[in-house]
């Protein structure tokens, strides 16, 4: 006998727990946040004054690279959701289709990189994308592609790429398992009525594969999003920011004024983070709605 | 209850219990048991000890209690020498007394804003090496808060008074510093200069040309190291000492706000330098990529000609590459055409963190560092010091480099002389970067710098801003 019947509506009530620990762990912080953004609280006093709203028309006042580093994190967030989500559906329908061989090895290999930590990735890629000593360039030189050698990390118009690139090759892994389960869920007897009808992969692709992947790749979109706006790990670990300030992002920004013991300014910051993550997302779940009511 | 019911009822309660048992789902059996679990095991990993320490029991003698006691040292890497003297002083003490030390090695570009955050959020480590300078030390660790206080330690006294302002705070002393003073300098690979027929040169018109010679020589003229984030500012701060000397008590209206920095002309002259030296490929192709790690290497190779650094590096290369014995020669920096010696009192030194269940064990072990067997070894096993900051321990300095640094004038490096300006010191190397890779000017950075003095000093209710 199962503890729940999932068939009946419980009592609103029933989710006050859950509700609780939200509000106390999630909610109130982010609120608290906000709070402390009106104030001029850091490390060098004790006491801490109301300011209003200087730290945020200090963000937007173009004094400071606030709004590029807003910039780049909006930047960062679009091309990795693309990316990952792209190449995810590429490899789950690769993965799942009957001619490939191998696939879980596959799929495992290309997971992998998943579950290593970012700083191993960091260093690892730091290493590999040295323009002199480097695996990458080495390898196009001796390639004959010596015009296709960069420095990847260390040209301000390229580290942002480099390091949307190394993100997708890290984070790719996981958007093919849950597509590859989104792909599992969709009856074969489609795909038979499809070939009945002599239709091809692409056909099959476009008509039946992407349309009933819907849910999953709206679920991937919040995942890649919610991700990418929070970015920090992998930027701080490849570039520190730099060269330059060339690939700050709001997080590292955080950072480093919460380092530099103005905690205000990196409330400031994280509070505007936390109204984006917050709007953006209810937005899109408001759109994914009516696909679960369905 | 269960005692007072009849047998047959508890037959058919237990089978009742096993039939409910065999319809739920086992998959969701085992996910319960593994849900309880992992809430063991948190409630169990959150009453562990910090730094791998184990909680003797109250029954346990003392000494076996501070077998496991582990101290965590938290430093950059060019906190600590090479040699790894620190280290095996470290092994020393433990022998001694079982106290165990964990040094955590951070990269010099984190490790600022690291320290920090550890310290905010109450997880900072037992020992921290520190960047000590007495216009900084409250910004940085803000000791008061922080720190244990050592001024009543007996070896406080055989430390040279001067380096004591930079580890104390209202004459309170927090700190141990080892370090002595230290001299910035371009060193020369003597032998590349003679093959070239090049002098040590003193206008940067020369410099340049020294550079130029070199370059079509085939080699690169100097090692630049942006990946510490902190190398590339060196020309900036380090030439200070030529700074007092063109403008009447600078570092008092700097420090009073009576003056902007961006008045002192000479920072922004030597950034468009700096800017020069790129362009003209003085630096190399990879400088953006290099750290300073690698300058001893390259420099022992004959790959580069010239490296900007404390006169310590010098020795260090020696012991680490014997065949450059003798061939490293020192100039001052000519950036701006300037010709005086600048010295820095200030270096890292190490504080106990005031929230360590160790704090006594921590003490302990600056006790033992600070005996004149330990001071002695301290300066024998660390090549990259010429002379430690304490009374009666000799210098290592080489008569050819103490002739050459008494035939100039002297003076104090910017950022021990100049407040907010060490705090931001990692920013400035980060605008440089910017600078090199063609996305800021000379004249923003100089900007940046004076708007984060102002804040840094607004932050800090400053009366000479504020007011």
């Amino acid at each position: 006998m199962c503890l729940l019947n999932f068939n009946k509506t419980y009592p609103t009530y029933y989710a006050i727990p859950a509700l609780l620990l939200f509000v106390i762990f999630f909610f109130l912080p982010g609120v608290l946040g906000i709070f402390y953004s009106f104030t001029d609280w850091n490390s060098l006093r004790a006491e801490v004054n109301f300011v209003g709203l200087k730290n945020y028309l200090k963000i937007f006042s173009g004094q400071y690279d606030f709004v590029k580093y807003i910039l780049n994190t909006v930047r960062f967030t679009g091309l990795t959701m693309i990316t990952k989500t792209v190449f995810g559906i590429i490899f789950a329908m690769l993965l799942t289709h009957k001619l490939v061989k191998f696939q879980n090895i596959q799929r495992m290999v290309i997971f992998i990189p998943q579950v290593m930590s970012f700083l191993i990735v960091g260093l690892v890629f730091k290493s590999l994308l040295n323009p002199v000593t480097g695996f990458f360039n080495n390898f196009l030189k001796s390639a004959g592609l010596s015009v296709l050698a960069r420095n990847w990390l260390s040209d301000s118009n390229l580290a942002l790429s480099t390091v949307i690139a190394v993100d997708t090759w890290k984070g790719v892994g996981y958007l093919m398992i849950i597509v590859i389960a989104g792909i599992h869920g969709i009856s074969s007897d489609y795909y038979e009525a499809a070939q009945i009808d002599g239709a091809s992969f692409l056909q099959k692709t476009w008509h039946i594969t992407l349309p009933l992947l819907k849910p999953v790749i709206l679920n991937v979109t919040v995942l890649n999003l919610t991700y990418g706006l929070r970015v920090f790990d992998i930027i701080y670990a490849l570039t520190n920011g730099g060269p330059g300030h060339a690939t700050e992002v709001i997080n590292t920004a955080v950072y480093s004024e919460f380092s530099k013991g103005n905690y205000a300014m990196g409330t400031t910051l994280s509070g505007i983070l936390f109204v984006f993550v917050m709007l953006l997302s209810f937005f899109i779940l408001r759109v994914l709605e009516p696909e679960e009511k369905s | 209850m269960k005692g007072r019911m009849p047998h047959k009822a508890s037959v058919y309660l237990a089978e009742g219990r096993q039939a409910r048992f065999k319809k739920m789902n086992l998959p969701r059996c085992i996910a319960a048991l593994l849900a309880v679990c992992m809430c063991l095991a948190a409630v169990t990993a959150c009453g562990s000890l910090p730094g791998g320490a184990q909680e003797g029991t109250a029954a346990e003698p003392q000494e076996a209690r501070k077998k496991d006691v582990t101290l965590t040292f938290g430093s950059h890497q060019s906190g600590l020498p090479t040699s790894g003297v620190v280290q095996e002083l470290a092994k020393e003490y433990e022998a001694q007394t079982g106290v165990k030390i964990d040094f955590q090695i951070v990269s010099d570009a984190q490790w600022r804003d690291l320290l920090k955050v550890k310290l905010d959020a109450g997880e900072a480590y037992d020992i921290m090496n520190v960047d000590a300078d007495p216009l900084s030390l409250v910004s940085r660790i803000n000791p008061e808060q922080n720190c244990v206080e050592l001024t009543d330690q007996e070896w406080v006294s055989r430390m040279n008074p001067i380096v004591l302002d930079g580890i104390s705070v209202n004459s309170k002393v927090y700190g141990i510093q080892f370090n002595g003073i230290r001299r910035s300098v371009f060193f020369y690979n003597k032998k590349i200069f003679a093959d070239l027929a090049l002098q040590i040169p003193t206008t940067y018109e020369a410099f340049k040309q020294v550079c130029q010679a070199v370059k079509d020589s085939g080699l690169t003229p100097i090692y630049e190291a942006t990946q510490n984030g902190w190398h590339q500012v060196l020309p900036v701060c380090e030439t200070g000492s030529y700074y007092v000397t063109l403008y009447d008590d600078l570092y008092e209206k700097l420090n009073k706000n009576e003056m902007n920095i961006k008045e002192v002309k000479e920072i922004e002259i030597i950034l468009n330098e700096m800017k020069e030296f790129a362009e003209l490929g003085f630096f190399g192709d990879n400088f953006m990529n290099q750290s300073v790690e690698g300058a001893k290497e390259a420099f022992a190779k004959g790959e580069v000609a010239m490296f900007n650094n404390d006169t310590g590096w010098a020795a260090e290369t020696e012991a680490e590459f014997p065949e450059t014995a003798g061939n490293i020669g020192i100039f001052v920096a000519p950036w701006s055409d300037n010709q005086t010696v600048s010295s820095n009192p200030t270096c890292n030194a190490y504080f106990i963190n005031k929230n360590s269940k160790y704090v006594e064990e921590a003490k302990g072990f600056f006790a033992f560092l600070a005996e004149p067997d330990s001071l002695a070894k301290f300066l024998e096993g660390a090549p990259n010091l010429v002379s430690l900051c304490w009374k009666d321990t000799p210098s290592k300095e080489k008569p050819e480099y103490e002739a050459y640094f008494n035939s100039l004038p002297a003076g104090v490096v910017m950022q021990v002389g100049v407040s907010y300006i060490d705090p931001q010191w990692m920013d400035i190397g980060k605008d440089i970067d910017a600078m090199y890779v063609g996305i800021m000017t000379p004249e923003e950075i100089m900007d940046n710098i004076s708007l984060r003095r102002d804040e840094l000093a607004e932050l800090a209710q400053d009366p000479a801003w504020v007011n």
